[in-house]
């Protein structure tokens, strides 16, 4: 008896935790790695619960900061669409081999992108040449992957749906008929669209869940646009001015009047792609084996168990004009805190990296955006500047994860 | 008769592993739960990845006849498809020792192999796919026979597919018992954290009875070990995600006890056999280091590295490893440099190596004989880990050791074969099921015996 009154007492204290304890960034926590020093802070996988979210709520409320959803959207949210989208988008069935989930590269909790390694992975491991981008206010983007090559998101989903090297799935009409198959979904499909799933309405229901992704109302919000004096501490404040300042980081990064999505929708030309495919391979690199413990290893060596590396000539690729090699989209700011590593490629780990890169003007080369030139930013300017970007993550986001955590995972049941 | 007597096949019972007579298998290195091979093996079973390009392109349990005394002996004698790639990795047999389970990393699929009917052309009994759904964890590793059970480990999981898991229990049966989670900091799970680490990360499993403990250890997400190797040792956040533990728990009650620091990956564990052995080894595949779990005069269980492997610094990468049936040796295989290294282990605290061979441009598992021997060596480590080019070879080898040095035997190309890549072995033999070999019961017939 009283084994099980404990039993119980431990059940109740288990579901009273607070979902104020997501933690956004790696359940996994590697902060301090590099030090022999360092401890793990690793959270449990089963206590990954979460509260599911009003997701349609937050695709139509207005949030400080943001412009609004209807001159962005292409089609009005619907509740039973988005419940839709997010279901399949946590669905490790929709693959070729079962075994992949678009979740699987946005990871909520990592910024809805991957923290974890430059670039991720895709269909038996298969690499991919650029960094995941987050989803959260992905709707904003007027041009989609990072050589703006697709214009919606209803259409982009298609494209790792299919990719050899992400979910490779063999056809359109494979991933329609398992949907179709499939009695919940072929019962969700009919009551939210009335018709059986499609080529168009499975790109609507995934664009529909990230539409929904909306995030911000951030410290910087707060402060700028809603005239809270405190929001932002002195350093912070500090950093905007750089920003937008001697910085000129806001002439890529736009901030409006009335919102700010931190970009201006243009692609450009920053160094860092010239110097992945132009630069001399290095005859060692450090790696980096436990805690503490980092050697040189032989290039060779590495290149025995590597794969070639894929070029990436950026926007060229689409347009196959030589004055578009190496540039990429300019991506927006929000939540900018959460989704290491960086730039198009993954190369930086750290914000610090990438205000470090900046601040000697980028990589030279004949291409070299105008906007890009050195900035001579002191310390202070960019442990200012830093502290600015973290005052970009919306207040909203654990709800979103939380949702997140709460989506049901699709994997094969027999 | 003669012939037969020499099988020198017997299945030791757990009432025998009661009154101490202690008996894993690889034949050295698997559960003491199990019958095992004393004698002449007729058999070795490589689960064997599919590979692009190659033959039909999918895993397959491939058999090779390995009895000198058959007709047909070197020779690859079944290959059973099961479809897929699904990254095939480790196998373990039932507690019977008559199902073969084996797993792939990527599809998480098990397929459970008959290997008792005719142990020369086994066949695919069941599949299991929804390990996932059961469960949450990604990966199913080592397969481990407990009685009237099979202990899955598992790499990863279906959150965030990094390197939290859990070990899986199912039943003989292949049915869902448990998932037994690996301590972390969040929930020790009743664990003492005894240094810096608990990172709730798994790779295999091995068991002691008599001393109610079993040791579980810690190596990648499905991330990393899918990942191509060149680019994931290029990546450094990639390469912080590596599991740094080991950890004691209690064998019945399935709870973990204690949480080793253990830098650097620690992989396969080997447990001693002697009744008055009270330790198993672990090799770390990143830091290069042999460790020793003990239990010392108190009773108190503890960790300690005792020897390096080759020049940590270089990264030879220990994989495999296995411990000769009389505690006095240990194999070590070295993947990237190809060499296989035999540490004399007599003194456990002071690993020494006595030799070493390169057995090809990259080898990882080893699986040797009771007696010791005979050895046999396979070359894969993980799809994508693999050298590249002329350098990824794919072999089965059989040598024989006389205690000095290792003589070839015969060796299986498997790319000439269009096999596949070699990955994990486990012997079969006819005595264990109380048949006799074919071609030896034609003689008897001829003979007029």
């Amino acid at each position: 008896m009283l084994i099980l009154a404990l039993l119980l007492m431990s059940v109740t204290v288990a579901l009273a935790e607070p979902m104020s304890d997501i933690r956004l960034a790696p359940g996994d926590s590697r902060q301090g790695y590099e030090r022999a020093d360092y401890v793990t802070d690793s959270l449990s996988i089963p206590a990954r619960q979460g509260i599911s979210a009003n997701l349609l709520a937050n695709a139509q409320s207005s949030h400080l900061g943001l412009p609004t959803l209807s001159s962005y959207e292409q089609e009005p949210p619907d509740a039973a669409v988005i419940e839709i989208g997010r279901k399949l988008f946590f669905d490790r069935r929709l693959s070729g081999n079962k075994t992949m989930s678009c979740a699987m590269c946005h990871i909520p909790e990592q910024g809805f992108t991957s923290n974890e390694l430059k670039r991720p992975i895709g269909f038996e491991g298969r690499g991919l040449k650029r960094n995941a981008p987050t989803l959260l206010n992905v709707v904003f983007n007027r041009r989609l992957f990072w050589d703006a090559r697709e214009s919606t998101l209803a259409q982009q989903v298609w494209s790792p749906l299919l990719a050899v090297n992400e979910m490779n799935n063999p056809s359109v009409g494979s991933v329609v008929d398992q949907l179709r198959k499939d009695t919940q979904y072929d019962k969700m499909f009919e009551q939210a669209f009335g018709e059986s799933a499609n080529m168009l309405n499975i790109g609507q229901a995934l664009a529909q869940y990230q539409q929904s992704l909306l995030a911000a109302d951030s410290r910087f919000d707060r402060w700028h646009f809603g005239g809270n004096r405190t929001s932002l501490n002195q350093l912070e404040q500090k950093g905007f001015e750089v920003f937008t300042g001697k910085g000129s980081c806001s002439s890529c990064h736009h901030i409006s009047d009335q919102h700010a999505l931190f970009t201006d929708h243009q692609l450009h030309n920053t160094g860092v792609g010239v110097e992945d495919s132009m630069r001399q391979t290095p005859d060692t690199i450090e790696v980096q084996l436990a805690p503490g413990v980092l050697v040189e290893v032989d290039q060779k060596l590495v290149s025995v168990v590597g794969e070639v590396k894929e070029n990436d000539l950026g926007r060229y690729e689409i347009t196959l004009n030589p004055k578009d090699r190496w540039k990429y989209r300019t991506p927006g700011l929000r939540n900018v805190a959460l989704t290491a590593p960086y730039m198009h490629n993954g190369e930086f780990l750290s914000l610090d990296e990438v205000i470090q890169f900046y601040n000697k003007g980028g990589v030279s080369n004949k291409m070299l955006s105008p906007l890009i030139r050195p900035l001579d930013l002191t310390i202070e300017e960019q442990t200012a500047l830093r502290a600015f970007l973290g005052s970009l993550t919306g207040s909203n986001v654990k709800d979103l994860v939380s949702d997140a955590f709460a989506a049901p995972v699709g994997d094969v049941s027999q | 008769m003669s012939k037969l007597s020499s099988l020198l096949i017997k299945f030791v019972a757990l009432s025998l592993i009661m009154v101490g007579a202690a008996a894993h298998a690889d034949e050295t290195c698997m559960s003491p739960y199990m019958a095992k091979i004393v004698g002449q093996e007729d058999f070795v079973y490589v689960w064997t990845l599919g590979e692009e390009g190659l033959g039909d392109e999918q895993d397959k349990l491939v058999t090779i006849d390995v009895n000198p005394i058959s007709p047909n002996y070197g020779e690859v004698v079944n290959t059973l498809s099961v479809g897929g790639r699904n990254e095939a990795h480790h196998s373990g047999f039932s507690d019977d020792r008559r199902f073969l389970w084996a797993g792939g990393l990527d599809t998480n699929k098990i397929f459970i192999f008959d290997v008792h009917s005719d142990p020369a052309k086994p066949t695919l009994h069941k599949v299991i796919d929804d390990f996932v759904a059961k469960s949450g964890v990604v990966g199913p590793h080592t397969f481990y026979a407990l009685a009237g059970r099979m202990m899955i480990t598992g790499l990863s999981n279906n959150k965030d597919h990094g390197g939290r898991t859990a070990m899986v229990e199912y039943s003989n049966q292949g049915n869902y018992i448990v998932t037994h989670w690996h301590p972390t900091d969040e929930d020790l799970r009743g664990a003492e954290k005894s240094g810096k680490y608990a990172d709730g990360y798994g790779y295999d499993v091995r068991a002691l009875p008599r001393r109610n403990a079993m040791f579980t250890s810690s190596f990648t997400g499905w991330t990393n070990y899918m990942m191509d190797f060149g680019t994931m040792l290029a990546d450094p956040e990639a390469m912080k995600r590596f599991g740094n533990t080991a950890v004691l728990w209690d064998l019945h009650t399935r709870k973990p006890k204690k949480v080793f620091d253990m830098p650097g990956a620690p992989l396969e564990i080997r447990c001693a056999w002697d009744p008055n052995h009270n330790y198993c080894f672990t090799t770390t595949a990143l830091t290069s280091q042999i460790w020793l779990m003990y239990e010392d005069a108190d009773g108190e269980w503890q960790a300690e590295a005792v020897a390096d492997i080759g020049d940590p610094s270089k990264i030879p990468l220990p994989v495999d490893i296995s411990i000769t049936s009389d505690d006095k040796g240990l194999w070590v295989q070295t993947f990237m440099d190809g060499k296989t290294r035999y540490f004399d282990i007599s003194d456990p605290f002071k690993p020494k190596q006595v030799y070493e061979k390169e057995i090809g441009a990259q080898v990882n598992m080893i699986s040797q004989s009771w007696d010791g021997k005979r050895a046999y060596f396979t070359s894969s480590l993980l799809a994508n880990w693999d050298k590249k080019a002329e350098q990824d070879e794919q072999f089965f080898k059989a040598y024989t050791w006389d205690g000095d040095k290792l003589n070839l035997e015969f060796t299986v190309d498997f790319k000439a074969k269009k096999l596949g890549s070699a990955h994990q072995m486990r012997f079969g033999a006819y005595g264990l099921y109380g048949l006799k070999r074919p071609y030896e019961a034609k003689n008897l017939v001829a003979s007029g015996e």
